[in-house]
């Protein structure tokens, strides 16, 4: 988060940020965005949280394009959207997975609760 | 009206005009108040304010840092800081609801336990009724009118907690979602263990139960497929079901593209007819 907020200051400190980022700063971001990323997939997101997931992907991959043009304002700021982005699949994903493992608690609690009030087997 | 009184009117009006403008501040921008309404909803929302962790003070922050400085950023970095803003409210809104899920899943699995004790209780008493079918084919109650091996198979499901089950004519099919299982992997998550356990408890209970371990992924999933379902046998086999009573045949089932939500691991208990 700090970071962010770093850049939010910097960008405001140098108006229109042009040469605000420098290299080591840039793939820094870019490391991160990386390894964010790849945390999603570990986490699942591609099967939970798809939309999120591609979305980061795709901010992940501007990233790494920028930084073969060497244009590392524009690295830096697609590496922010695909760290914040890779952060919010693996988040969503585990909700996705806690949502559904609860539906499925409630289900037998149910189905446990019909069957002592009747007495029966389902 | 002479001219120079008309002047004398008109002066004032333009300068207390423009005191006016520059004293009161514009608002923030409509982005702005969008990620502010969105916080406000989080803090309002039970389920999220009560789970909320460092995520929402992360994005009360950035939110709070953009509004002071929206007048004054640079259009790209606006924009950038709406973006990140953005994420970080969905982020700590995620967050606290899978926290609360988590939390609504352990209490709603100790509830579980004690309505499985009772249940067990009840079965107990009942299930001489149920297994004495064969002697009583005439019984009057319809529900009553089921085979042993049947009787048995029902028997054993209202031992299971937690686990989503049903009893046709494959036998007792116990179904592992794909959730049971960790993100890509063949491991069991504890939610998973600790329902596993009540279906080893319900074999051990019935020495002629064997069960068949049917996997289900996608195409090109093969050996993780095959994996989860090793991985339940093995669980099952260190809880006490000698290994020969599980039969693990690697039927991978290939399901639709874009079906990969339908990865499960059905477990088919059958039992036999002393």
């Amino acid at each position: 988060m700090r970071r962010y907020r770093l850049f939010l200051f910097a960008a405001l400190a140098v108006s229109g940020a042009a040469a605000a980022v420098d290299r080591d700063a840039a793939q820094l971001e870019l490391a991160q965005a990386t390894s964010a990323v790849q945390s999603a997939e570990r986490d699942d997101a591609v099967r939970y949280a798809p939309s999120d997931y591609d979305e980061a992907h795709a901010m992940l991959v501007a990233a790494q394009q920028a930084s073969d043009n060497r244009a590392w304002t524009e690295v830096a700021t697609y590496a922010e959207r695909a760290k914040v982005g890779g952060e919010l699949a693996s988040a969503r994903a585990r909700q996705q997975r806690a949502e559904a493992a609860t539906t499925e608690i409630q289900r037998s609690v149910d189905t446990l609760r019909a069957q002592l009030a009747t007495g029966g087997s389902p | 009206m002479s001219r120079p009184l008309h002047r004398m009117f008109l002066a004032p009006a333009l300068l207390g005009l423009c005191v006016s403008c520059a004293t009161v501040p514009p608002g923030p921008p409509p982005d702005v108040v969008r990620l502010q309404n969105d916080l406000d909803r989080l803090h309002t929302d039970p389920r999220i304010a009560d789970n909320a962790g460092a995520e929402l003070g992360n994005a009360d922050a950035a939110v709070a840092t953009l509004a002071r400085n929206a007048r004054v950023l640079d259009a790209r970095a606006y924009q950038q800081g709406v973006y990140l803003s953005d994420r970080l409210v969905k982020l700590a809104e995620a967050s606290a609801l899978a926290r609360y899920a988590e939390q609504r899943g352990t209490q709603l699995g100790a509830e579980r336990e004690q309505l499985l004790a009772r249940a067990n209780t009840r079965n107990a008493s009942s299930s001489s009724r149920l297994y004495t079918y064969s002697d009583t084919a005439t019984g009057s109650r319809r529900d009553e009118l089921v085979p042993r091996s049947r009787a048995e198979l029902m028997a054993m499901q209202n031992q299971l907690g937690g686990l989503e089950s049903r009893v046709d004519d494959r036998g007792l099919v116990v179904r592992l979602g794909d959730f049971m299982f960790e993100p890509g992997q063949s491991a069991l998550t504890p939610t998973a263990q600790q329902s596993l356990d009540s279906l080893a408890r319900a074999m051990q209970g019935q020495p002629n139960a064997t069960a068949r371990i049917e996997s289900y992924g996608a195409v090109n999933d093969g050996s993780a497929t095959t994996a989860r379902a090793v991985s339940v046998r093995d669980y099952l086999n260190a809880r006490g079901v000698d290994l020969a009573r599980i039969d693990v045949r690697g039927e991978r089932m290939a399901l639709r593209s874009g079906d990969e939500r339908g990865s499960r691991v059905d477990v088919v208990v059958q039992t036999t007819v002393r």
